[in-house]
């Protein structure tokens, strides 16, 4: 009985390495198709598109860790790319009126603040189940940011956002500079931190934290306060990215950012979610991105292509949970 | 030895009395346990022992009694001034979480902090310290939960109760029940050791055998009243605490047993499910009532979810008159006449907010059916019928099930199966939560059930339903059969005695 139990783990093991296998087997695939996927030039490209889903991702990572990896019941939020487009429109709408940058920031982080905070308190007040909450929280939030920008695309060229994408620092592009810094920042607080563990333990188990006298609602509660302001950073970096604010943009976001967070926990050898695998998994979801665009896959075959490696990877870790 | 020397106890409660609505949970009961000693409690289901462990802890106020910790009475407990009292509760279940390090795991909730974060290598090596030095546990802090065995799991658990060095008193609830016979000795020892160190250990199992192991005194309760404290303790032990724990008649509730049917019946051969039991071989032959006797985790209730085809079994087959049956699905299992009435009859027996109609027809749909639409005139016909034959209150198809008392809602499980005309029925704890009136009915349907000619398993924990209702009972230990025996040929207390592991006892001796 007990080989039988360590083959089904080692079994298990295999099956989590899958989905991380079939990625680098698309990415393989990518490159010798696209001969020019692979350049130093390429790979900064994919880095420098791939920041506005690290930070989401960095961000949900955060919810999973608190609220569990279970994707119905455990810790989601579906909301942070809808509060990545409504800092990107109120701070676009706002510079356009002529307000300061500074002001525009403090504006949008306030508006981000309250979706988390809402957020926060639907789930671990009133008790609700944040895959719900979130779904209801990210239409709303995208109906405010319709009504804030009239539905249309508004160009920004403020020097500071458009720096993000250009400028450089000690030759490395500045937004990457910045994102590593607040990624490592959330990294050193959930993993290096009382905060974090108690985090991890009150997503781990729940009733294993309030036994040790840690509350395991006010962490979950924290959690979305943390991904609204990541989704807050993000926003700025959606606006360098596309030189503006426009409709849309946040139901890709979503789309990488779960395929990328759920990922990175087959990076993770405890096969759970954590910053640095769901950051990881957001530099190959762009990566592969940017390889279809560069073969020239038609566009609507990349959303098909993406959603079904959705489904391949949650089965996956599916499945290799059963297994343990 | 013990009671010569007066010692101040480690913590008492006297007099303890908590009154749910409708029950005395307890009734003046006491409890005191000393520095240095294992202290055993012991008491049927409903006895009292986890109310008495709840009030200790703050988690529920008495209605009136006295607590005393470490020689301070405490008006009324919290759950944060009984631990910083001393007082360390060690759960039945483990609460750990699988995918962290033992060393997160003991230190969860009182992480150690250096100047740069998280002192991990400090707390590593006080966890794998505290582990070798006060388990007896040998073992590498980096090492993840989810690959522990299940003892090394349990003294995990031990470890972040006690790892801050303030433990005065620990409460063990059930240590072992999850454990394999050979795991149950390193738990023991750990116990042994602390016990050594002059801590207070309140250990509440429903192994008998290991209570006259380990402990030194055993307080015995029974309906929320202290019935004995006995200072003595050894394995001759084990006939005295039975009878103060039963220490009742068996009462005129059950009914009658008739004629029965003959013919093999049903015949489980060496149902494994490779996890919970191993190799269970049974027979029930047609008319025959086959009681299962166990403590939980003896492999009872997967044994019979097993039957059911709500477990994949990994060896053995199932045969009835000869035929060999094909259960990998419940839905199998029903097509082929066998039957399940779930423990948890709320959640798994019926679906409350339907009526009691649609209830009791979820399983004949079809027959009740024209051209793929229900005929509704047809069930409530057949319903009808059920509902007087088996006395179901209120008579009224229409009612909604979930405001049926518990004895009826049982009733209308019973329905469904009868309407689907099932040739072996599987009772799991038919009677949990049913009143006493309710209790001789549902006895009696099992009765008329057998009388008919079906094949009767009945699990309970329950000694003397199992005495007052069955033909024969089989007694499951850790996921094997110890023994089986005629009901007519064992006491209550030799019943008790084989499930709680206490001694063999005649009559189980010759068994098998």
């Amino acid at each position: 009985m007990r080989a039988e139990a360590r083959l089904s783990a080692w079994l298990s093991d295999l099956v989590g390495y899958l989905p991380l296998a079939i990625l680098i087997g698309v990415l393989a695939y990518i490159s010798l198709n696209a001969p020019n996927f692979l350049t130093l030039r390429n790979l900064e490209l994919v880095l420098m598109q791939s920041l506005p889903v690290v930070l989401v991702c960095a961000g949900l990572a955060v919810v999973v860790m608190a609220g569990g990896d279970d994707v119905v019941s455990g810790g989601i939020d579906l909301s942070i790319p809808a509060t990545a487009v409504l800092s990107a429109g109120i701070t676009a709408q706002m510079l356009t009126l002529g307000y300061p940058l500074a002001l525009c920031a403090v504006a949008a982080l306030v508006a981000c603040l309250v979706v988390g905070v809402i957020n926060a308190a639907l789930v671990s007040r009133i008790g609700m189940t944040p895959l719900l909450t979130t779904l209801a929280m990210f239409v709303a939030v995208v109906g405010v940011n319709n009504v804030v920008t009239a539905s249309r695309r508004i160009n920004v060229d403020h020097p500071w956002i458009l720096a993000l994408r250009e400028a450089e620092i000690g030759g490395m592009p500045l937004g990457i500079v910045l994102v590593v810094m607040i990624v490592g920042t959330l990294f050193v607080a959930a993993h290096q931190t009382r905060w974090g563990l108690n985090l991890q333990a009150a997503g781990g188990s729940r009733d294993a934290a309030e036994i040790s006298g840690i509350n395991p609602g006010r962490l979950v509660g924290q959690s979305f306060v943390v991904a609204a302001v990541t989704g807050f950073v993000c926003g700025f970096f959606v606006l360098a990215r596309g030189s503006g604010s426009s409709p849309g943009v946040q139901d890709n976001l979503m789309l990488e950012m779960v395929l990328a967070t759920f990922l990175g926990a087959a990076f993770s050898p405890r096969r759970v979610v954590t910053l640095w695998g769901a950051v990881l998994g957001a530099v190959i979801v762009a990566a592969i991105s940017i390889g279809f665009k560069s073969m020239g896959v038609n566009v609507f075959w990349t959303g098909l292509i993406k959603g079904s490696l959705i489904v391949v990877v949650v089965a996956f870790s599916a499945m290799a949970q059963r297994g343990r | 030895m013990a009671g010569i020397t007066v010692t101040q106890a480690a913590f008492s409660l006297s007099d303890i009395v908590k009154i749910f609505p409708g029950v005395r949970a307890l009734d003046r009961a006491s409890l005191e346990v000393r520095p240095g000693e294992v202290h055993g409690l012991i008491g049927e289901n409903g006895a009292g022992k986890s109310t008495v462990i709840k009030v200790l802890a703050g988690v529920c106020q008495p209605d009136s009694g006295t607590i005393i910790v470490g020689g301070q009475r405490i008006a009324s407990a919290t759950p944060a001034g009984v631990h910083s009292a001393g007082v360390r509760f060690i759960h039945q279940e483990l609460h750990l979480v699988p995918h962290f390090t033992v060393t997160e795991s003991v230190f969860m909730g009182q992480e150690l902090h250096g100047s740069l974060g998280l002192a991990r290598r400090k707390m590593r090596r006080l966890a794998e310290a505290f582990l070798r030095d006060n388990l007896g546990l040998d073992i590498s802090g980096n090492r993840l939960i989810r690959d522990l065995g299940t003892a090394e799991r349990k003294l995990v658990q031990v470890a972040r109760a006690l790892i801050d060095g303030a433990a005065k008193a620990v409460i063990f609830d059930e240590p072992t029940a999850p454990l394999a016979n050979e795991e149950i000795e390193m738990v023991m020892q750990a116990i042994a050791r602390l016990k050594a160190q002059g801590i207070a250990i309140l250990y509440v199992s429903h192994y008998l055998s290991e209570i006259t192991d380990i402990c030194d005194r055993v307080t015995v309760y029974r309906q929320g009243r202290t019935v004995g404290v006995f200072d003595e303790i050894s394995d001759a032990s084990a006939g005295e605490l039975i009878y103060a724990m039963i220490g009742r008649e068996i009462s005129d509730m059950f009914p009658n047993k008739g004629a029965r049917a003959t013919g093999e019946g049903l015949v489980v051969d060496g149902l494994s499910d490779g996890a919970h039991f191993d190799s269970v071989s049974l027979t029930v032959g047609k008319g025959r009532i086959l009681g299962i006797a166990g403590l939980i985790g003896s492999g009872r209730e997967e044994l019979i979810d097993t039957i059911y085809g709500l477990r994949r079994k990994t060896a053995g087959s199932l045969r009835f008159d000869g035929e060999t049956l094909q259960v990998a699905t419940a839905a199998q299992a029903v097509a082929q006449g066998i039957v399940l009435v779930p423990r948890d009859r709320r959640n798994d027996g019926l679906v409350l907010p339907m009526t009691v109609a649609e209830n009791a027809t979820l399983a004949t749909l079809e027959a009740n059916s024209r051209a793929g639409l229900i005929d509704a005139r047809a069930v409530g016909d057949a319903t009808t019928a059920l509902i007087d034959s088996l006395d179901i209150r209120p008579p009224n198809v229409d009612a909604v099930t979930r405001l049926l008392s518990g004895g009826n809602q049982q009733k209308v499980v019973l329905a469904r199966w009868l309407a689907a005309d099932a040739r072996v029925f599987l009772f799991d704890e038919p009677t949990v939560g049913v009143d006493v009136g309710a209790k001789a009915e549902i006895y009696q349907l099992i009765e008329d059930l057998a009388t008919k000619g079906a094949s009767v398993i009945l699990s309970s924990s329950d000694p003397v339903e199992l005495l007052g209702v069955c033909d024969q009972i089989v007694v499951m230990m850790r996921g094997r059969v110890a023994g089986e025996v005629a009901a007519s040929d064992v006491s209550v207390d030799n019943l008790v005695a084989a499930i709680t592991g206490a001694a063999m006892v005649e009559g189980f001796a010759n068994a098998r």
